[in-house]
């Protein structure tokens, strides 16, 4: 057995059914945590409400994104195709007027950087990838991705309390209260 | 989430629009419409102003008929994907459709031939052929040929309205004058002649109207079966599978026939789909001003919610862009190729015509019917709250005005048989604005608009507001997306 000291993850609780998940959820929330998490094998309908998830500000980054991606399809062609080099082609005029021939890639990068900021904004809000989480050192949170319905309260949350916070699990109708230690 | 809707919600026999909520609406609509038909018959009576007068009611006929092939769509798509989420507006989505073939009764004036002699030239030319023209056989170096010979007591006839019934001259005919536009008209015979084109346009009408009959009735007489199963819900599924691909060929022919045809010279595939990204767009917005008005009046209150707000301006947004799309599509395709008979449409539209700089009004359309709406739907509550999306349904209905104004008015000016007419000496093109022409605009957009709104209304008075015995009414009503 080591003699380090092991750092504190949080309670983890183990729930019957996704509507006893839901439930404690619930309870969770007005207790007014903000450092937690449900962990189920599928998505259930609501329980963002129910943890009280706030909208997720990825919608403005995309905007942003898009926005990005259209400027710079704008310029890419403009400078090119007007300013730098005009290509005449059966005598349309070059000039800002012939922005229709570039409307195809505006459209193009528009798709293309909202699709990245999409992806990389999505994996660095989530915190991936990483290589580990403190929760898999618990035995019985493999069930997670089978049968099973979890809570877990981080030790970070400036309202964890070792004494309270198991006695709150326990009566939004947690069971199995496990305290795991990060390896 | 607000209160969970169960059956003890529903009343066994539905909800129904009390008399007095509708009675004053249809009232004033088909007072309207009386005096506009009044004011229409002496418009299109009249020697001058009933050339361009043909073209303002084609304009009004076309944008609210725009509006109820819409809900036929919705209707079909609705049975088709098996949606759930929409079962408590599918009445009123069915309501708009049916409201599609009593439009016939808009469309008679269409098919008076001097109705016609001002819009489709091509008619006028078939006509003035078929009564003027004899085909003599002829052989030149042993090669058959056809030569004209004009049929005697036919001579003062006028080219520009030559009267006559649904009758097309022979190929031999067209042939014969050696006009090179006869050739055009030749080569296209199969497709527009004036006996298909009767027969196509009273086809459009029984046969989606048929569709859309049935599939309102089997959903009307759910609400009183005593054992109502899912027997209809399987029926209207495999008949809106039926109606569907009509649906698609009828919108995209009656674009042809009808607007396409004001310039037989001109073609465009894309115009089919242009003309159902409006109906599609369009009809939605008059579903969610609807669904607004009853629900001010007390009615589907406890089967609607923001939820369906949500995913109904969701619906309205993707068509904002689909419009965009295959409208930019069109363009530039054309303009691309930049082929003398596909020109021809832009040319007029991107010019200007001595009284309206259509130009100017094209490209305001890229940013007012499309750049605006798309980012002001783009955040949720634009969507979802009914104060936000109200006056935008609104004024994407007035966007869809432009569009088609421009897309049929222009075609007004340099129209040889109104220029007959309406100028009173031969030469003199007709300027819409000079001309007050735009006045005509205004009085058919409002009679046709007021017999809409007068059958529509009658529509929703004469069946339950939602479907209250559908199976899935529940699902629809406890929606959460």
């Amino acid at each position: 057995m080591s003699t380090k000291v092991k750092r504190v993850y949080g309670y983890l609780a183990e729930f019957e059914s996704a509507s006893a998940l839901y439930k404690g959820a619930e309870k969770v929330r007005d207790a007014g945590f903000k450092k937690w998490d449900c962990y189920s094998s599928y998505p259930i309908h609501g329980l963002d409400d129910a943890m009280g998830v706030k909208r997720s500000i990825l919608p403005y980054f995309v905007f942003f994104g898009g926005s990005t991606g259209l400027l710079t399809g704008f310029s890419l062609a403009f400078i090119t195709q007007v300013l730098i080099y005009p290509t005449i082609v059966q005598d349309k005029p070059a000039n800002i007027f012939t922005t229709a021939a570039f409307f195809p890639i505006m459209f193009e990068l528009t798709i293309l950087f909202s699709g990245f900021t999409v992806l990389f904004c999505v994996l660095g809000l989530m915190g991936l990838p990483r290589l580990n989480h403190p929760l898999f050192a618990s035995r019985q949170f493999n069930r997670v991705t089978d049968d099973g319905f979890f809570i877990a309260i981080e030790a970070r949350d400036p309202n964890f309390s070792a004494e309270e916070t198991k006695s709150l699990l326990e009566e939004a109708g947690g069971s199995n209260i496990e305290l795991v230690e990060e390896d | 989430m607000a209160h969970h809707v169960t059956s003890q919600d529903i009343p066994a026999n539905g909800e129904q629009i009390a008399k007095k909520d509708l009675s004053k609406v249809k009232l004033i609509s088909l007072l309207i419409f009386v005096a506009g038909a009044i004011a229409s018959f002496l418009l299109f009576s009249n020697e001058t102003w009933g050339a361009g007068y043909a073209y303002s009611w084609l304009f009004a006929f076309i944008f609210f008929i725009t509006l109820t092939l819409g809900g036929v769509f919705w209707t079909t798509l609705h049975h088709v994907t098996n949606s759930g989420w929409g079962v408590s507006i599918r009445r009123i989505m069915e309501n708009l459709g049916f409201v599609f073939p009593f439009f016939a009764v808009i469309a008679i004036p269409l098919m008076i031939p001097s109705v016609q002699d001002d819009l489709y030239e091509w008619m006028n030319r078939h006509r003035y052929v078929q009564q003027t023209v004899e085909a003599v056989e002829v052989k030149v170096d042993g090669k058959k040929g056809y030569e004209a010979k004009v049929v005697a007591g036919t001579e003062d006839l006028d080219e520009h309205a030559p009267g006559g019934a649904y009758k097309s001259p022979e190929k031999a005919q067209l042939y014969a004058t050696h006009e090179p536009y006869d050739h055009l008209l030749k080569v296209k015979k199969w497709y527009m002649s004036l006996e298909n084109w009767l027969t196509r346009v009273i086809l459009f009408f029984v046969v989606l109207g048929a569709g859309i009959f049935f599939l309102r009735k089997f959903s009307i007489d759910q609400d009183k079966d005593p054992n109502p199963t899912t027997r209809r819900l399987i029926l209207t599924r495999k008949l809106s599978c039926a109606v569907m691909p009509f649906f698609a060929v009828i919108a995209t022919f009656i674009a042809f026939d009808f607007m396409m045809g004001t310039d037989y010279k001109w073609f465009s595939t894309m115009y089919g789909v242009w003309f159902f990204a409006g109906c599609a767009l369009n009809s939605m917005a008059v579903l969610i001003l609807t669904l607004t008005w009853l629900r001010s009046k007390g009615y589907l209150t406890t089967v609607t919610s923001q939820e369906h707000y949500h995913i109904m301006g969701k619906l309205m947004h993707a068509f904002v862009i689909f419009w965009a799309y295959v409208s930019f599509s069109q363009f530039m395709l054309i303009w691309y190729a930049n082929i003398t008979e596909e020109t021809t449409y832009f040319l007029l539209r991107n010019s200007s015509d001595g009284s309206v700089n259509w130009n100017l009004w094209s490209t305001l359309l890229v940013f007012l019917h499309f750049a605006l709406p798309f980012a002001v739907l783009l955040p949720h509550y634009m969507k979802k709250k009914v104060k936000f999306v109200v006056p935008i349904c609104i004024y994407l209905l007035v966007m869809h005005i432009l569009d088609l104004y421009i897309a049929i008015i222009p075609e007004r000016g340099p129209s040889l048989s109104v220029m007959n007419k309406f100028a009173g000496h031969e030469g003199e093109i007709l300027l819409t604005a000079p001309h007050k022409a735009y006045l005509g605009d205004i009085v058919a957009f409002i009679t046709v608009g007021a017999f809409f709104v007068f059958v529509f209304v009658r529509n929703l008075g004469s069946a339950n507001t939602y479907p209250n015995r559908d199976p899935r009414i529940l699902e629809s009503a406890n929606l959460h997306n």
